[in-house]
């Protein structure tokens, strides 16, 4: 085969990541395992998005609702309920909410969707923050976190989880269902797609591991801002991952990760600013010149006649994530 | 003051006419842009934010007067347009095909996304994050029970003034008639001869630079910063979506209700609940209207 990454490096490429995450705790600084924290997270977060949104095509702009509301429920219910079941807790109360908004959300399509998801994170953001003013909360203090390393793994193991399930539905019958309905819905619900409930069930499984995600990043830093957990521009990031990455498998969004999450490193602590102007730049010039990702170059590489031109923020349908 | 007090008094009244005006004004590129080309540009309300630091530094840095720069204001933000449209979007758009348009959509949403987030941040960096505010035409004029200060009322006959005038022009000028042509079907105005480029170029200007001038009048009433820009953005939004595209008046009752709804939400409960209250609007409004306004469009054809 003429291809020009092959198979097996990816293997190698998510063997070394594995890996290298795995020990990364054991070996480094407390400085570096943060950073490894971050891609953990980060990875979590983009390949649970990736399941409605790259599947599907309903691009999502409201992923840190889930994020912020499991954040959220792990800090008011703080050394009352043990630890392990608030962050289940957590994932289940984003499901939650992601089934209760899901059959009307779902309806809308297009760029409505898109500011849709973003108006209703901003809507919980705003009606969160009111709640705690009203009852006299302008932050939260949390004292006795869990251990760096607890916190690690649990991430550790929730990124894991994100990549499998989105590798696994992406080889599934459910799979090829979500990718026919991104390509074309009438048609897709013609041909027998339950289309209304595989939306659902993909929307309430990616908003699961960001709660749970939330859930344990609240416990990173001791002190709890409204603010700081429903910032959209987490949700911005995660987009602007995806689609760096491209591709609808777990592959493209890795590269996407690693690169934004490194440069953020760069950047974040000293240019924050800086950091933000870049990734709308980034988001910009994606969408304009390279609208398939770096997973699409390498594609386009394999096979110049299959892509489509302007063919925007998925990937085409052909080569998508079977193995 | 009781409840029954709080409603009917002319000083509310007054100050949801103020800011239903200035939504109006805002709403109305919006809809120019996202009616021609369906090109929904959240990047709309960072305009109306340059355009408040550009009235801002004239001002404190010229001695001239708000009211006077703001035509240069617009004139710079319709060139804004200008440049955008052909060194991006007419690209983008001429490539095309009808089954890519909800791609093109989504994806020039991004697109928009991209570019708010470089202008807030850059000018957070160039005129730093802080909130901004100048003191212009404060005298207090007394008209029955209500009392109303000089830069409101000028805030209030501006947009107002424009957004007729825009409604004028929309309904009753060739360009208009084009425009809304184009607006119903693209295609359809592209046969019969309308110069679609013309109306798209003018649209985007038109669009840009009424946000700018809208930018002047919100300097002219109360703080900003650079971010103070999407809130506005999601105004726009609101009034489209209730209002219809290419129809300037109901855009103008569409953005007065809004208006409306924010002011006197706030009045009965406490200003923390402003941006509940506009989110919880727009989630409402399109969870009622499923695709916007494009249903109806759909429905129509």
């Amino acid at each position: 085969m003429r291809d020009l990454f092959p198979n097996r490096w990816w293997t190698a490429l998510w063997l070394a990541c594995l890996v290298l995450l795995a020990v990364l705790p054991f070996v480094a600084n407390d400085y570096v395992v943060g950073i490894g924290l971050s891609v953990l997270m980060w990875l979590a977060l983009t390949q649970s998005w990736c399941l409605l949104s790259k599947m599907t095509g309903y691009v999502s702009l409201g992923h840190v609702v889930f994020y912020g509301l499991g954040a959220y429920l792990v800090v008011i219910t703080w050394q009352q309920i043990p630890l392990p079941l608030a962050i289940v807790g957590a994932g289940a109360l984003a499901a939650l909410l992601a089934a209760l908004v899901g059959l009307p959300v779902l309806r809308v399509r297009g760029p409505y969707f898109v500011i849709l998801t973003f108006g209703l994170a901003e809507l919980v953001k705003y009606t969160i923050t009111w709640a705690e003013s009203a009852s006299g909360m302008a932050s939260r203090i949390l004292f006795g976190a869990p251990d760096l390393q607890v916190i690690y793994f649990s991430m550790f193991a929730l990124a894991v989880i994100a990549v499998a399930m989105l590798t696994w539905v992406g080889s599934s019958r459910f799979g090829h269902g979500l990718r026919s309905l991104r390509e074309n819905e009438e048609a897709a619900e013609t041909l027998g797609v339950p289309v209304v409930r595989y939306k659902l069930i993909a929307f309430v499984l990616g908003a699961a591991i960001p709660g749970m995600v939330g859930g344990v990043m609240a416990l990173r830093s001791t002190y709890f801002v409204v603010g700081q957990v429903f910032d959209p521009m987490i949700s911005v990031t995660v987009i602007a991952m995806a689609i760096l990455g491209g591709g609808d498998n777990a592959r493209g969004p890795l590269l996407g990760v690693l690169f934004l999450s490194l440069l953020s490193e760069l950047l974040w602590a000293n240019a924050p600013l800086l950091y933000m102007v870049i990734l709308g730049l980034v988001l910009i010039v994606f969408v304009l010149v390279l609208p398939q990702g770096i997973m699409g170059l390498l594609e386009r590489k394999k096979a110049p006649s299959t892509q489509l031109p302007n063919d925007a923020a998925q990937a085409s349908p052909k080569q998508g994530g079977t193995p | 003051m009781t409840v029954l007090e709080t409603l009917l008094s002319g000083q509310l009244l007054f100050a949801a006419l103020v800011t239903g005006s200035l939504y109006a004004l805002i709403a109305l590129g919006l809809n120019l842009v996202y009616g021609t080309m369906r090109l929904l540009n959240v990047a709309h309300g960072e305009v109306v934010m340059l355009g408040a630091y550009a009235a801002y530094w004239a001002f404190t840095a010229l001695g001239l007067s708000p009211l006077l720069v703001a035509p240069v204001v617009a004139a710079a933000g319709g060139l804004l347009g200008y440049a955008l449209y052909r060194g991006i979007f007419k690209r983008l758009l001429a490539d095309s095909s009808a089954a890519q348009v909800q791609r093109m959509e989504s994806n020039s949403l991004l697109l928009f996304f991209g570019l708010s987030i470089v202008l807030q941040n850059a000018a957070a960096l160039v005129f730093t994050p802080n909130n901004r505010a100048y003191n212009y035409l404060g005298t207090v004029y007394h008209l029955g029970s209500v009392s109303m200060t000089g830069n409101r009322l000028a805030a209030l006959c501006v947009a107002g003034t424009c957004c007729l005038l825009v409604a004028v022009f929309l309904g009753r000028s060739v360009f208009g008639l084009a425009t809304r042509a184009v607006i119903e079907r693209r295609e359809a105005a592209f046969i019969v001869g309308v110069d679609v480029d013309r109306v798209q170029w003018l649209s985007f200007v038109l669009g840009f630079a009424s946000a700018a001038l809208a930018g002047v009048l919100v300097s002219m009433l109360g703080q900003f910063s650079p971010f103070s820009g999407f809130p506005y953005t999601i105004a726009g939004f609101i009034v489209i979506i209730l209002g219809g595209l290419g129809n300037a008046m109901a855009g103008l009752l569409a953005a007065l209700l809004l208006g409306v709804i924010e002011t006197y939400g706030v009045a009965l409960t406490s200003a923390n609940m402003r941006s509940m209250l506009l989110y919880g609007a727009f989630v409402a409004a399109l969870l009622l209207f499923p695709n916007g306004v494009f249903a109806r469009r759909a429905a129509a054809r």
